[in-house]
């Protein structure tokens, strides 16, 4: 075999080579059944193989064939011009591209009528088709695991992969509240979570800077049994007739506060919550089983 | 007078050639810069955190773009318009009192031009669109400056000897016409100063477009700024230094004509491939995929005529390095026409738009074929403008293999870096859920712009290797007589 | 015929001219009267959001963040709702970009907040552990400039009607209006006005003296743009 043939085909091997290891090793992505993916590397592929062969003839033609033709009267600078005719399969190929285009843009697009936002429904309709079917009544653990997954794309930029809030930047989720949180609305009251609790937390409840101190202490540190004092200044802020008495919660009154549960992740992705930490912005383009999902996930965080 | 040799004047060819070598280094020092910046973030602040409002990569880019395309290009382009014009042309400069001083001037205010851009860049004065980022001030002086060198192109064509033009002149036309037009509407822009009574900064403007117009003027723009800027004026290139370096005479007539009149007729329907799944109709990025694929044709029209012309000439090509790189250029010019519609097909696009995979495009483009044929031109022309031998082959020979091992990393890494980007940006779950945050898609990409950042930098040391090699023949190359310069070009050891 | 065009520059000049200028009519005017409308929602940018499009746009942030959601599940599901033409129509320029190094921005304002733009545009790598994001520190410290934000606000008003101190429909039926004011002077105070809102959410303290004292850095206005972008 000729050397450059021989060079060419290496080179399309170890490109495609390459190209296969280095894509395959980010994650296995083969896209089952996905043609966008599969066509991309097909592109690449042709592109190597092709360019790789016709260079390939015509660097044979430099190597084995000779100049000839006839020569144009005009000369510049020295430089002639064969009057040859046109590469044949060049010519063939340039007609035949301009007849499919003319086709393609006349005939074949408009009867296809192609609308890509049509495309776009189809696309999220069987999403929604196979989630439906495959996994219609989901039991805790996967529930949690599929919560986790969209934890790290929607939530981890601001809580963290670890979901510790990142040195305080977010809410820590480990954990779920700190001191500074409930000083700052025993102080100022608070209303984030307007569509369930319309009612909000009126402010000033304790005035007493010692009784505030125990109790951000009680509920931070969740509820000790043993801790009177904090107990003593939770009642006396009358904050159980609507907490509860160990912070549990009441449906539209108050929010539980001595651990996450699923409604009160629910409430905060609806509405978002601005408090001692900073803002959390609302994510209402979730899906219903994204919500439950996130819920299971982060309850199961401070476990 | 016929029989005479013609003295050519190559003052303002010099002047341009030194632009081009001094320009590209400083372009691709900036390239090289950005390369290392994504590799590793911390080469943004390498200068001290004072001064990293502009070291860091996003002020730089745009000065990477418009010093390789407005600087080294441009003034390759210039370079070897005022050099191969007279020659093809068979007239001298020295003929023309008028137009020796107009060339000089062309080449005053384009420096002047060149000390706006890059100040103005640097304090970040742009108006965002992709190589159209002047403000109006510089579009003015732009648009002086090309109107400069049309009356150049036109006047020396008016006192021509050869009545008609050789295939490099057309192109060289359809460069000055094409983005004489470009520049001009996707530069339509209202300067907020005057229009609102003397407020805020003097320079500024806002543009006539809005929103998805905008984005179709730019990308009609964009598109054809390619074209114009780096396909036919290096096509104008290629069909002369080639043939003329060889001494072979061009393949075929007929398909230079067909090549160039299809290319300026596909071309400019193509733009529609950069707005792909935008705002814009359907039918319009139809169009543009579509065109896209029919203008394979075309440039490899060229590309074959020229690798034709070496038909039995393997010998000049294993024995010259300046051949080498004329034909290895013409290799990219088809690898590029190929990538370009592949990735112009909807559905390759919708994966490969946004990612690496552009961007090795790119530079497969511009690094191989673009850099690659102005510094063959460049090389030719040395030679007969210093009257002096190359200086040094074997340099040449080394810089060619040092920069084609460049190119090859630099586009290698980004078709791993944006197939695999483009994938796991689209990857879901088996739950139907994103499967990667977005940062997971950028950590995954380090050691491709690691790759990357060393093939950059291989190409720039290449480049030094060039600009020494000029220097050394310029000042100390051996003196040539007239007659050792009909074809192949004399190159010391 | 071609031999006869290459003897002829003018007329192959003109040629070259016809066929290249051909397909940009076809690309370009068809669709020019239609993608100018406004959707539902739009408004204006406010004078301080104005000031930092601009400070975007000085540090070419979209060198490597678009502004264009592509319909594909992949990128709703990252970004929210694709893109719709008129969402666009008070952009000049627009700023859709062509490279994805950092993430689509179009609808940023939906899901972060003002504490976090502070922290990531002080340290990105300190929020996204691994961001290659540089880190703009000095956005802290340059001062926006509000007079060229308002002098482009009058511009657009004037030369292409952009409905300033009108109201503007807004998705869920009520109206809105965006406020320009009639003087430089009135510019600076709805600007420091909008700005003491983003400042209490920051805990830099000396952009907060800053914004106390009268004058607005750069930051303040950045984040006042990308939380507008929804
Ligand atoms: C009138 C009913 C009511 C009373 C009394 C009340 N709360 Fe609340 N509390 C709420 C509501 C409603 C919320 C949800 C706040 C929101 O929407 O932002 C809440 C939220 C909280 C939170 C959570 C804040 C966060 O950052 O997640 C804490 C802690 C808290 N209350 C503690 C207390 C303490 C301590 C007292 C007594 C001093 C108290 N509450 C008294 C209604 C009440
Ligand atoms: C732009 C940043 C940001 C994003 C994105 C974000 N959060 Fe938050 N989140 C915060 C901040 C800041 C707080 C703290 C608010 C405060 O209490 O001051 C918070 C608070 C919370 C809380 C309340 C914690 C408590 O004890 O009161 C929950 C639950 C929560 N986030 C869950 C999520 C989930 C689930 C997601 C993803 C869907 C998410 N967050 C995305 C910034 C963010
Ligand atoms: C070198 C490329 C680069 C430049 C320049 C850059 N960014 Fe980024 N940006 C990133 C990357 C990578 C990320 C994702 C990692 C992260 O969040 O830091 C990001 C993330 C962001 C995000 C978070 C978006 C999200 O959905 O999490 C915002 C907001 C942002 N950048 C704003 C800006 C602004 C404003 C500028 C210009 C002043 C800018 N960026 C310049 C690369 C860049
Ligand atoms: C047949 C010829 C070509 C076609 C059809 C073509 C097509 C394309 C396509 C589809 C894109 C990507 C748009 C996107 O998704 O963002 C692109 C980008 C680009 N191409 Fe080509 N290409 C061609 C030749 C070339 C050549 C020869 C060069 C340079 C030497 C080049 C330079 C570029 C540049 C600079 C960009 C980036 C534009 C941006 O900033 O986004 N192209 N091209
Ligand atoms: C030493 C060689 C070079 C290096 C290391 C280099 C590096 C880079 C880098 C890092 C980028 C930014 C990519 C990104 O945003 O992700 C870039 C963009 C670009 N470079 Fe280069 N470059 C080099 C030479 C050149 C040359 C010679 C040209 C043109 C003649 C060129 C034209 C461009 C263009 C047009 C873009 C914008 C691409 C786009 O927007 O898609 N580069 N380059
Ligand atoms: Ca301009
Ligand atoms: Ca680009
Ligand atoms: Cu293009």
């Amino acid at each position: 075999m000729n050397k450059t043939v021989l060079a060419a085909i290496i080179v399309t091997i170890a490109m495609l080579g390459f190209t296969y290891v280095a894509v395959g090793s980010a994650g296995g992505m083969g896209g089952e059944g996905d043609w966008v993916n599969k066509l991309a590397v097909l592109g690449a592929v042709v592109l190597v193989i092709i360019t790789s062969f016709v260079v390939t003839k015509y660097v044979r033609q430099m190597q084995n064939d000779t100049a000839t033709g006839k020569l144009a009267e005009e000369n510049w600078d020295g430089i002639g011009e064969y009057k040859n005719e046109l590469p044949f399969g060049w010519a063939v190929i340039f007609l035949g591209s301009i007849v499919w285009a003319m086709w393609y843009f006349l005939a074949g697009y408009p009867v296809n009528a192609y609308s890509q936002i049509g495309e776009y429904n189809e696309e999220v309709k069987a999403h929604d088709v196979k989630f439906e079917a495959e996994h219609k009544n989901m039991d805790p653990e996967t529930l949690k695991e599929m919560g986790g997954s969209v934890f790290i794309v929607q939530c981890a930029p601001c809580h963290g992969l670890q979901a510790d809030g990142i040195n305080g930047k977010a809410a820590n989720l480990t954990h779920r509240l700190d001191e500074k949180s409930v000083k700052h609305v025993i102080n100022n009251g608070g209303n984030n979570f307007k569509t369930d609790y319309p009612g909000g937390m009126p402010p000033m409840l304790l005035q007493d800077p010692a009784q505030i101190d125990a109790v951000a202490k009680y509920v931070a540190s969740g509820f000790k049994a043993d801790d009177a004092a904090g107990k003593a200044a939770f009642l006396a802020g009358t904050c159980n007739t609507c907490h509860g008495e160990n912070g549990e919660g009441m449906p539209s009154v108050a929010p539980k506060i001595n651990g996450f549960d699923t409604a009160m992740v629910t409430t905060v992705l609806k509405d978002g919550k601005k408090g001692a930490i900073g803002a959390m912005p609302a994510f209402n383009n979730l899906t219903e089983a994204q919500v439950q999902a996130l819920g299971a996930y982060v309850t199961d965080l401070s476990k | 007078m016929e029989n005479r040799p013609l003295e050519y004047d190559y003052t303002v060819a010099k002047m341009f050639m030194l632009t081009t070598v001094l320009l590209g280094i400083v372009g691709m020092l900036v390239g090289v810069i950005l390369a290392w910046e994504l590799a590793f973030p911390a080469v943004n602040t390498i200068a001290g955190q004072g001064v990293a409002e502009y070291t860091n990569f996003s002020r730089l880019r745009p000065l990477h773009t418009d010093a390789v395309i407005f600087g080294f290009t441009v003034s390759g382009v210039f370079a070897t318009w005022y050099y191969v014009g007279q020659r093809v042309l068979k007239v001298s400069m020295a003929e023309s009192k008028f137009l020796m001083a107009l060339g000089k001037l062309h080449f005053a205010l384009y420096l002047l031009v060149v000390v706006a851009v890059v100040g103005s860049l640097l304090l970040g004065i742009t108006t965002s669109k992709e190589y159209a980022e002047f403000e109006w001030p510089i579009d003015i002086a732009i648009v002086v400056v090309w109107v400069i060198w049309g009356l150049q192109i036109f006047g020396l064509i008016g006192i021509r000897r050869e009545k008609s033009l050789y295939i490099s002149v057309w192109y060289y036309i359809a460069t000055f016409l094409g983005i004489a037009m470009l520049y001009l509407f996707n530069n339509m822009e209202i300067p907020t100063y005057f229009a609102s009574g003397g407020i805020g900064a003097w320079y500024h403007s806002v543009s006539m477009y809005s929103g998805t117009n905008d984005a179709l003027v730019q990308w009609w723009y964009g598109h054809n700024a390619v074209a114009f800027g780096f396909t036919v004026p290096i096509v104008a290139m290629i069909y002369y230094f080639l043939p003329k370096e060889s001494g072979q005479a061009v393949y075929s007539y007929k398909l230079s004509l067909l090549a160039f009149w299809g290319l300026m007729f596909v071309y400019l329907w193509a733009g529609g491939h950069h707005l792909l799944f935008s705002t814009v109709p359907d039918w319009m990025q139809t169009m543009g995929s579509v065109f896209s694929v029919v203008l394979i044709l075309p440039s490899w029209g060229s590309a074959i005529n020229m690798l034709l012309t070496m038909k039995g000439e393997w010998q000049q090509v294993a024995a010259s390095p300046l051949i080498k790189f004329m034909i290895l250029a013409s290799t990219f010019y088809m690898f590029s026409t190929l990538e370009g519609p592949i990735q112009a097909i909807k559905s390759v696009n919708a994966l490969a738009h946004f990612t690496d995979w552009i961007v090795g495009h790119v530079h497969d483009g511009v690094l191989g074929w673009v850099a690659f044929m102005i510094m063959a031109s460049l090389f030719h022309m040395a030679p007969r403008v210093f009257k002096r031998e190359i200086y040094s082959k074997s340099l040449m020979n080394t810089q060619f293999w040092i920069q084609t091992l460049g190119v090859v990393l630099y586009f290698t890494s980004m078709w791993i870096a944006g197939i695999t980007q483009g994938m796991m940006w689209r990857a879901h779950d088996e739950f139907g859920n994103l499967a990667y945050s977005f940062i997971d898609t950028v950590t995954v990409l380090h050691p491709y712009y690691t790759i990357r950042a060393v093939g950059g930098t291989l190409y720039l040391v290449g480049m030094f290797l060039f600009a020494y090699n000029m220097y050394k023949t310029m000042t100390s190359g051996r003196r040539v007589e007239e007659s050792e310069l009909q074809n192949a070009s004399p190159m010391g050891a | 015929m071609f031999h006869w065009l290459e003897k002829r520059p003018f007329f192959f000049a003109v040629a070259v001219f016809v066929v290249i200028a051909f397909a940009g009519l076809i690309e370009i005017l068809p669709n020019f009267a239609q993608a100018s409308q406004p959707v539902v929602g739009t408004k204006p940018y406010s004078t301080l959001e104005l000031a930092g499009r601009h400070v975007y746009i000085k540090n070419s942030c979209n060198a490597c963040h678009s502004q264009l959601i592509r319909p594909f599940k992949s990128e709703t599901d990252r970004y929210g709702h694709y893109s719709l033409s008129g969402e666009y129509a008070y952009d000049r320029p627009f700023l859709w970009g062509s490279k994805r190094t950092g993430p689509d921005l179009m609808r940023v304002g939906n899901y972060r907040t003002t504490d976090w733009h502070e922290n990531h545009m002080k340290d990105p790598a300190a929020v996204v552990p691994g961001s290659i994001m540089p880190a703009y520190g000095w956005m802290f410290k340059n001062t926006a400039d509000i007079d060229t934000a308002y002098a482009e606000q009058l511009t657009v008003q004037k030369v292409f009607a952009v409905p300033y101190n009108k109201e503007i429909p807004l998705a869920d039926g009520s109206k809105a209006t965006v406020a320009l004011a009639d003087s430089l002077e009135g510019a600076h105070a709805s600007a420091l006005e909008e700005a003491k809102v983003i400042a209490a959410d920051m805990k830099d303290q000396d952009v907060k003296d800053a914004v106390a004292a009268g004058t607005i850095p750069e930051i303040v206005a950045l984040i006042a743009y990308l939380n507008s972008l929804k």
